[in-house]
């Protein structure tokens, strides 16, 4: 599956994604500027935060309980598309999708 | 090549704090790294326990919450049901419970917040530096780095400035239990088992507790609702409130854990100044190394050298048998230093990057809620020491904390020339 992380100077990064990888090993695997993913994926650090575009929201989903209080303390303020890359999980259906990763 | 690991034959024992007393055996470390990278220890105080020093496995048993638990202990002492429950913190929880605890704190310790700080911690930085340098020579630590922590600490929880000296020896009395230079009640010769429901086993735990209490009803009465202690005692979603024994865990982990771990952060760094000269003028240069010099100073001094967890069922690793209910001690002071990860990882490269260290616990959901506010004390706070000054020097040797979980240089006697 390809995935595309748009980072805030315009840059693109496009990378490989495996299935049952998240979103978040994904960045690391391609040294996305901004994503730590400190904790491990266990919703403990907000420190692996993207905006999904309006058009992929339906595929991607939204926040779970924890992960939307999580959202309020990513570095970068809080979107309306907000997720954390850690809650993602790569499938088939994600093939082609693009995030942007805010500064 | 400067080597400054402490001489042992490669078979230093892991269980006695004596062994710390000059730094962490590191020649012991890599041969475990090297050739058995999961041994047990045996301990005359306790249960033995397992070693795991390879960062790679590390991370991946720090990631598996299933398999290692943190609900039965995170130090390698063994713990009755009682004693667990008296003392715990969201420390010793696992998820999903661990989550529901640390999310009332999470906000006051997030990045967007503890930026903030920054210029609050620059004018602390200001009146500590200006005042220690006056000195000419002097002990780094009690000076500098034990200084920052501390009165940030105040500020945080909203303390008097002149109550602030009593909190950190009360925190130092829990923490590093096991130094007589700490405390009068030394866990690991201790005869009597009268403290061991209070947090960390020692009676200051008890005296932390009641001046938190005081703090809250003083604060209550003023109508002040400002600082972390109020946040935490809001009711949750469902209307619960924090029980009184946690908040005062709690309370006595911030003053513990939010001190110590920066103050040897710091005291590490000013001690590899003083080692590898090249790295002040690397700071005076500016730019670019700030980005990474924060994480670099606090690898090299990893101030929890490690975190224990229980496994929850038999698993096979490095043929080896681990069984439920094995202590498993995840060695961060080992996986700091791995060769296979770090290039040239005995030396403090400020430009170090990517840098998977695991000083904050990195890979699992326990990674320290203060990693925002440790990075940007150790950052600022080198910036204004590397404005003011022309060098650093040894003044004598350094001595290290007595304690296997700790590390830190407790004494730190430099001489530092005015730029």
């Amino acid at each position: 599956m390809k995935v595309t992380f748009e980072l805030a100077d315009g840059t693109e990064i496009k990378t490989d994604a495996g299935a049952g990888m998240t979103l978040k090993d994904v960045a690391l695997a391609a040294s996305v500027p901004n994503i730590t993913g400190d904790c491990g994926g266990n919703l403990s650090c907000a420190t692996c935060h993207v905006v999904v575009p309006e058009d992929w929201v339906e595929k991607v989903g939204g926040p779970g309980e924890i992960e939307d209080e999580m959202l309020d303390v990513t570095m970068a303020p809080r979107e309306a598309t907000s997720r954390l890359s850690c809650q993602i999980e790569i499938t088939e259906a994600l093939d082609g999708l693009r995030v942007r990763v805010p500064e | 090549m400067t080597v400054w690991t402490p001489a042992d034959d490669g078979h230093a024992d892991l269980s006695s704090h004596d062994t710390f007393t000059e730094g962490p055996p590191h020649n012991t470390f890599a041969r475990m790294r090297r050739e058995a990278p999961l041994e047990w220890t045996e301990w005359s105080g306790g249960k033995g326990f397992w070693n795991v020093t390879r960062n790679e496995d590390i991370l991946k048993l720090n990631r598996d919450t299933g398999l290692m638990s943190s609900a039965r202990g995170i130090r390698m002492e063994d713990q009755s049901y009682e004693e667990y429950l008296a003392r715990r913190t969201f420390q010793e929880t696992d998820p999903p419970e661990h989550m529901r605890t640390r999310i009332k704190v999470a906000k006051a310790f997030s990045a967007p917040v503890v930026a903030g700080f920054e210029d609050q911690i620059r004018k602390l930085c200001d009146e500590i530096l200006d005042q220690a340098l006056d000195l000419g020579s002097f002990d780094a630590t009690k000076a500098i780095a034990r200084q920052l922590p501390m009165r940030m600490l105040g500020q945080i929880l909203g303390t008097p400035d002149e109550d602030l000296p009593w909190l950190v020896e009360k925190g130092d009395a829990l923490i590093a239990n096991t130094d007589p230079d700490f405390t009068d009640h030394v866990l690991d010769k201790m005869e009597t088992d009268e403290y061991r429901l209070m947090p960390f086993n020692s009676p200051a735990g008890a005296e932390l507790f009641d001046y938190a209490k005081e703090l809250m009803a003083e604060k209550n009465r003023k109508g002040d609702t400002e600082g972390v202690l109020h946040l935490i005692l809001q009711p949750d979603k469902d209307g619960e409130v924090m029980p009184e024994n946690e908040f005062r865990n709690f309370f006595c982990l911030l003053v513990a854990a939010g001190n110590d771990t920066t103050r040897y952060s710091i005291a590490a760094g000013i001690q590899a100044m003083a080692h590898q000269q090249e790295l002040l003028g690397q700071m005076q240069e500016g730019g670019e190394v700030w980005k990474t010099a924060a994480d670099e100073i606090i690898r090299w001094a990893t101030p929890a050298l490690y975190f224990r967890r229980t496994a929850t069922r038999d698993f096979e690793m490095h043929d080896q048998k681990v069984k439920e209910g094995d202590k498993v001690l995840l060695w961060w002071a080992s996986g700091n230093r791995d060769e296979t990860v770090f290039d040239d990882p005995f030396r403090v490269n400020l430009f170090r990057h990517p840098n998977p260290h695991v000083s904050f616990g990195q890979g699992g959901p326990h990674v320290c809620l203060g990693m925002h506010l440790a990075r940007l004390e150790v950052r600022v706070l080198f910036q204004e020491l590397a404005k003011r000054i022309s060098k650093v020097e040894p003044a004598g040797p350094h001595r290290f904390l007595r304690s296997n979980f700790v590390g830190g240089i407790k004494e730190l006697p430099v001489t530092m020339t005015p730029a």
